[in-house]
């Protein structure tokens, strides 16, 4: 494989794949921070045109980290679908965002490649893409999934409530819960992340939070965001639990960090599909978040949005009902300022759906990255119109433990009035008989905001 | 005229010709809208008062349309710049003489590059390397570092006093503290080549912590045994939310010497410290995850 191209009678060469990949990136300070990224804009025009050359098969056959080395390699490897690959195997990844983009690939021709792609196959074409380029085809991409609400539908825009506490009081947590709900918020999930991480913490707030949802009918799922560990704990001592909930890695080495391994995983996985409390088939939720793995050093010299996509092909395996890109949460050393952020938030979103599963985004940012509160705002209205399947809801976007700022239960019903969007047909149904929303009117119903109406 | 001219002049006159839009109705006075207040503990709507004794999340703040009354925007606003403010002060060059501690610099340049290069702030400049060796005692039990960290705010407004409280509470507890050091654009994991060149047993480092909305004046401190460059988290102690709402900066320096004294008897610290003897005497600092609860307050106020 050659990898070099002229601009402007510059002949512009690259060593690997790897390194293609990590340099046709739009500027990521995380990149910067790893070394791996184009030392120029030019560089970057240069690597993204070999990269346009480059053939789906070739990505298969170079993934960025070796699969003698890494577990996560393999089983990509051995469980993609012969059949969807070969559709597209010999497209080069330029040909492949043309046929992503043309008016005749719905997203039911995508879902029928989705299966054949590896991860790199997804950031390559992200790399070649626009901001409006990545939100065109994730639109095209309706990912349906089932619990106790049916996420994804086209027109539908859902959202978690976390009702984080610094100390999980329990009653902290309900108050907090409860107002969301009556803003129209919570029909993906109620999910907390503990501020202690044990098995007896993780059921009390679960039953807690049960107890009120089935009090007034909500039809949604709970989770807590505690170590999958402590969460099959948690099973083990008989608490409901509609999802379980667990950090991934790109890499093997990062998901060591992270305390977990694909053997792992498959066991919470198969406990869950016996012990979980809710009801339809998908029952993981993952979160990710670009730098995770260069955070542990455990990025094989690889570009985050690459390493971003991994923790796809990982996610993908569990047919969760949720996953959920952190953007902007680790700080500016990964996503510096309003752009970056942005940039993450689409492309992640976009590889993603590509891959096939139910993305939700936390639009965030930390106090010490540079991005405005109205950067933020409008960041949810551009992932609202690229299609994305739930967004997070806090008051006042505010997270009081984990001190970031986030999606509020204020956003929510906004972007979906802006974008026509409603929350999943059977919160949707319960809203509307509590008289939160007043859809014959288009506009909040008379028990909107009112956080007293949901019984304690 | 062709058929189609014909539709589009037939069109625009059916929208309305000349006036594409209705004419103006005059509006009676809007009434000023009902006060809809960022929440006080004791103020604000019931469901507000109510929450407020179980958490500082801002509840029952209403809405207008589906969007903030105009006092939470300013109140947010408020709390969002005092966050942003606190990221963005630095140290004065002359802080550390004034204080009279030994002043070190870790090897980033810039406000900027603190931020993006987490790597540089772990390490010391060459200069402050040799300031170090030359003008620090050596050999101790605990060397204190005093740091910026994310918020200079809080290092200036109450590092002076967690650092007396400390280096107090290790010498009533039989222990010999190192010369106190101040760092700029310091890391947690400094503490490492500081506490390392020195040869001190444990290294600690109280230094300003990322702001949350409102906040900014909260330290942490982080506790290492046997500090040397190649330590990870997992291998330290830590106490966030030192401030007058959280830990005072009194009782902090207390439980961290507690801390420092587990470690050198234990020889060991992080995840593989025991601490369940302590457990009662140490408060936060036997947690590694916890973080107390702050108490909101109005930031913005109307001269009367």
């Amino acid at each position: 494989m050659r990898l070099a191209v002229t601009i402007r009678s510059i002949v512009h060469r690259f060593e690997t794949l790897r390194e293609v990949l990590a340099k046709a990136n739009p500027p990521k300070s995380g990149d910067d921070l790893a070394g791996v990224s184009a030392r120029s804009a030019v560089e970057r025009v240069a690597a993204r045109a070999v990269l346009a050359n480059v053939t789906l098969r070739q990505l298969r056959e170079n993934p960025v980290v070796p699969y003698e080395l890494d577990e996560l390699t393999r089983m990509v490897e051995h469980t993609l679908d012969e059949t969807a690959f070969a559709a597209v195997s010999e497209l080069t990844v330029g040909q492949f965002r043309e046929w992503l983009l043309e008016h005749e690939t719905d997203g039911m021709k995508i879902r029928s490649v989705s299966a054949g792609l590896t991860p790199e196959m997804a950031a390559a074409v992200c790399k070649l893409m626009s901001n409006l380029d990545l939100m065109t085809v994730a639109a095209k991409c309706h990912v349906v999934v089932r619990a106790n609400t049916t996420l994804g539908l086209p027109g539908r825009m859902s959202s978690r409530v976390q009702p984080n506490h610094p100390t999980d009081d329990v009653e902290g947590i309900l108050y907090s819960m409860r107002e969301g709900l009556a803003y129209g918020c919570g029909d993906a999930v109620i999910g907390v992340n503990p501020a202690t991480d044990s098995a007896a913490s993780t059921a009390e707030i679960l039953s807690a939070i049960d107890a009120v949802l089935k009090k007034n009918g909500v039809p949604t799922q709970h989770c807590v965001l505690s170590h999958v560990t402590v969460q099959m704990k948690a099973l083990d001592l008989g608490c409901p639990m509609d999802l379980m909930f667990q950090s991934l890695s790109g890499t093997e080495l990062g998901n060591k960090a992270f305390g977990i391994s694909l053997a792992l995983m498959d066991e919470a996985w198969d406990k869950m599909k016996q012990r979980g409390s809710a009801r339809g088939p998908n029952c993981m939720y993952f979160e990710t978040g670009q730098g995770s793995a260069l955070s542990s050093a455990a990025h094989h010299g690889a570009d985050q949005v690459t390493l971003e996509a991994r923790c796809y092909g990982f996610a993908r395996r569990y047919q969760p009902f949720l996953v959920n890109t952190v953007i902007g949460f680790i700080g500016p050393e990964y996503l510096e300022d309003g752009p970056q952020i942005t940039r993450a938030g689409l492309e992640d979103h976009f590889m993603g759906k590509l891959l096939g599963l139910p993305m939700g985004c936390d639009a965030c940012f930390t106090y010490h990255a540079r991005m405005g509160q109205d950067e933020l705002e409008s960041l949810k209205v551009l992932l609202g119109a690229a299609g994305c399947s739930y967004l997070m809801a806090l008051p006042v976007g505010d997270d009081i433990m984990l001190n970031y700022q986030s999606t509020s239960y204020h956003d929510i019903p906004s972007v979906r009035r802006l974008l026509g969007k409603r929350p999943t047909p059977e919160f949707d149904a319960w809203m509307v008989e509590r008289g939160i929303w007043d859809y014959e009117r288009d506009r909040p119903g008379p028990a909107f905001g009112d956080a007293e109406a949901i019984q304690p | 005229m062709s058929r189609t001219r014909q539709l589009i002049d037939a069109l625009r006159e059916e929208l309305g010709g000349a006036a594409p839009m209705p004419p103006v109705v005059p509006l009676a006075r809007v009434p000023a809208p009902p006060a809809r207040v960022f929440p006080r503990r004791h103020e604000g709507s019931r469901y507000a008062r109510e929450s407020a004794e179980h958490t500082t999340a801002l509840l029952g703040i209403g809405h207008v349309g589906t969007r903030y009354a105009t006092d939470v925007v300013l109140q947010f606003q408020a709390e969002l710049a005092v966050a942003h403010a606190a990221v963005a002060t630095e140290l004065p060059d002359d802080w550390a003489e004034q204080n009279g501690l030994l002043g070190l610099h870790s090897r980033v340049r810039d406000h900027r590059e603190f931020l993006l290069r987490p790597d540089l702030g772990r390490r010391l400049d060459a200069a402050s390397l040799e300031r170090l060796k030359a003008g620090a005692r050596h050999g101790v039990d605990v060397q204190p570092i005093l740091a910026d960290g994310l918020s200079a705010v809080a290092c200036m407004q109450s590092g002076i006093a967690l650092l007396e409280a400390f280096t107090q509470a290790c010498l009533a507890r039989g222990l010999s503290v190192g010369t106190p050091v101040v760092a700029r654009y310091a890391r947690v994991w400094l503490e490492d080549e500081i506490g390392a060149t020195v040869g001190a047993k444990v290294a600690a480092i109280l230094l300003g912590e990322r702001p949350g909305l409102g906040t900014g004046d909260g330290l942490s401190a982080y506790l290492v045994h046997a500090p040397r460059i190649g330590n990870t988290d997992g291998d330290r102690n830590m106490m966030s939310n030192i401030h007058a709402r959280g830990t005072p900066p009194e009782l902090a320096g207390e439980r961290l010497a507690l801390l420092a004294r587990a470690m050198i008897d234990q020889k060991k610290s992080g995840v593989e410290l025991d601490l369940s003897q302590l457990a009662h005497e140490l408060g936060d600092a036997a947690r590694r995850t916890h973080r107390a609860p702050q108490v909101r307050v109005r930031l913005v106020e109307a001269e009367p």
